[in-house]
């Protein structure tokens, strides 16, 4: 399906998902309390059939004081991707778990989990993926720092 | 090889013309040596792909050099080439490799990650800020990657460096070799001269242009 007639049918599914203009893939910004919702959808819908969480990522808007949540769908079948993002608040970063729609993000949730500090309601292991159980903080948050850190001199 | 560098020497010694035997000798097993750097295979991430698939491959082909023989495991390997980045997590396992390797072993860092930390030298929660932080290093080959014609030069500096450093009566003991200095009467501001004639002329570039371009760029660079 190409990139238009997906946002459609996706917007279909769910008024609420928003377009991003600009993307390279079709992106849509969706509120976090739709998502499990919708990821389901779009994974059992046969025109859809979105069978793979290729990645999930999440970016850090420090001025905006949001954490961007990325989701990257691939459908094998059909061969159309497709990028969600969800915006939660820096201060209270809850979202719910994909787990039980995609079982690889255990993984990926685990991983953002060590990055960032997302929070992932429901997620049935939530520990460090990469770092040691006993660090302090998120290093891929743009507000951490610690001794180790060199800063770049003027 | 153990019999012969614990015996030799005492053996030989004491006999008249001993000593020239035995410096023939080295020469022969620092020959050996240079000439048969089997190396492990050891990569953290970009590096590794330059320096282990392209330098190995058919256009370039690391066999010319004796050094084509890439072990998995420590103690078969003469040579650990750090290709990629160290991180803090990773550099007690390099300890660990470096100690499992029979001597005389032989270290070279590869990239600008193995010799500082490289693009991640600040700001960074476990880049290592260079390898010879963890273990001694015996050549540093420049670049982002390196080009497999700089690797190579790096092995050919550590080969000479192996056939004029270590002896018998001394092992372990590392000499740097004299590279490359500029000939006599010749300063870098020639080299560059020589380079921009060369380039108007063959090349038809606008030397006046570019260096203009060039000085724009780089006090743009400064304020960014
Ligand atoms: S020096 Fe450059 S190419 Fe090599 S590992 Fe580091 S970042 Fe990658």
């Amino acid at each position: 399906m190409d990139a238009l007639n997906l946002i459609a049918a996706v917007q279909a599914l769910q008024p609420d998902a928003k377009v991003r203009e600009q993307t390279d893939q079709p992106t849509l910004i969706v509120p976090a309390h739709a998502l499990v919702a919708l990821a389901r959808q779009l994974r059992d819908d046969p025109t859809l059939r979105f069978d793979l969480l290729e990645t999930h990522t999440a970016v850090d808007w420090l001025d905006e004081d949001r954490f961007e949540l990325l989701y990257l769908l691939a459908s094998v079948p059909l061969g159309h991707h497709l990028t969600l993002s969800v915006s939660i608040d820096r201060d209270e970063p809850v979202v719910p778990t994909l787990c039980e729609v995609y079982p690889i993000a255990q993984w990926l949730e685990r991983e953002v989990y060590d990055m960032f500090g997302i929070l992932y309601d429901n997620h049935p292991d939530l520990r460090r993926l990469f770092l040691e159980d006993d660090w302090v903080g998120f290093p891929l948050r743009k507000d951490y720092e610690d001794d180790f850190m060199l800063e770049r001199p003027e | 090889m153990g019999v012969i560098t614990d015996k030799l020497p005492g053996v030989l010694e004491p006999v008249p013309g001993g000593s020239v035997l035995l410096t023939a000798v080295d020469q022969l097993i620092n020959w050996s040596r240079s000439n048969s750097l089997w190396p492990l295979t050891f990569g953290t991430s970009c590096c590794a792909i330059e320096v282990m698939m392209a330098t190995g491959a058919a256009r370039h082909d690391l066999a010319r050099f004796g050094a084509e023989v890439a072990r998995p495991s420590p103690r078969q390997a003469d040579l650990l080439v750090i290709a990629g980045t160290i991180v803090k997590r990773m550099a007690p396992r390099l300890r660990t490799l470096y100690e499992q390797m029979a001597e005389p072993r032989y270290v070279m860092a590869t990239g600008s990650c193995a010799i500082c930390g490289g693009p991640f030298m600040y700001h960074s929660y476990t880049t290592v800020r260079g390898a010879d932080e963890i273990i001694p290093v015996d050549v540093y080959v420049p670049g982002c990657p390196p080009r497999p014609e700089a690797f190579f030069y790096g092995l050919l500096t550590l080969q000479k460096m192996i056939k004029e450093g270590e002896s018998i009566r001394h092992p372990g003991e590392r000499r740097r070799p004299v590279l490359a200095a500029l000939p006599e009467g010749m300063t870098l501001d020639d080299i560059r001269k020589e380079m921009q004639d060369l380039l108007s002329h063959d090349a038809n570039v606008n030397m006046a242009a570019a260096v203009a371009e060039g000085a724009r760029y780089s006090s743009e660079l400064k304020d960014f």
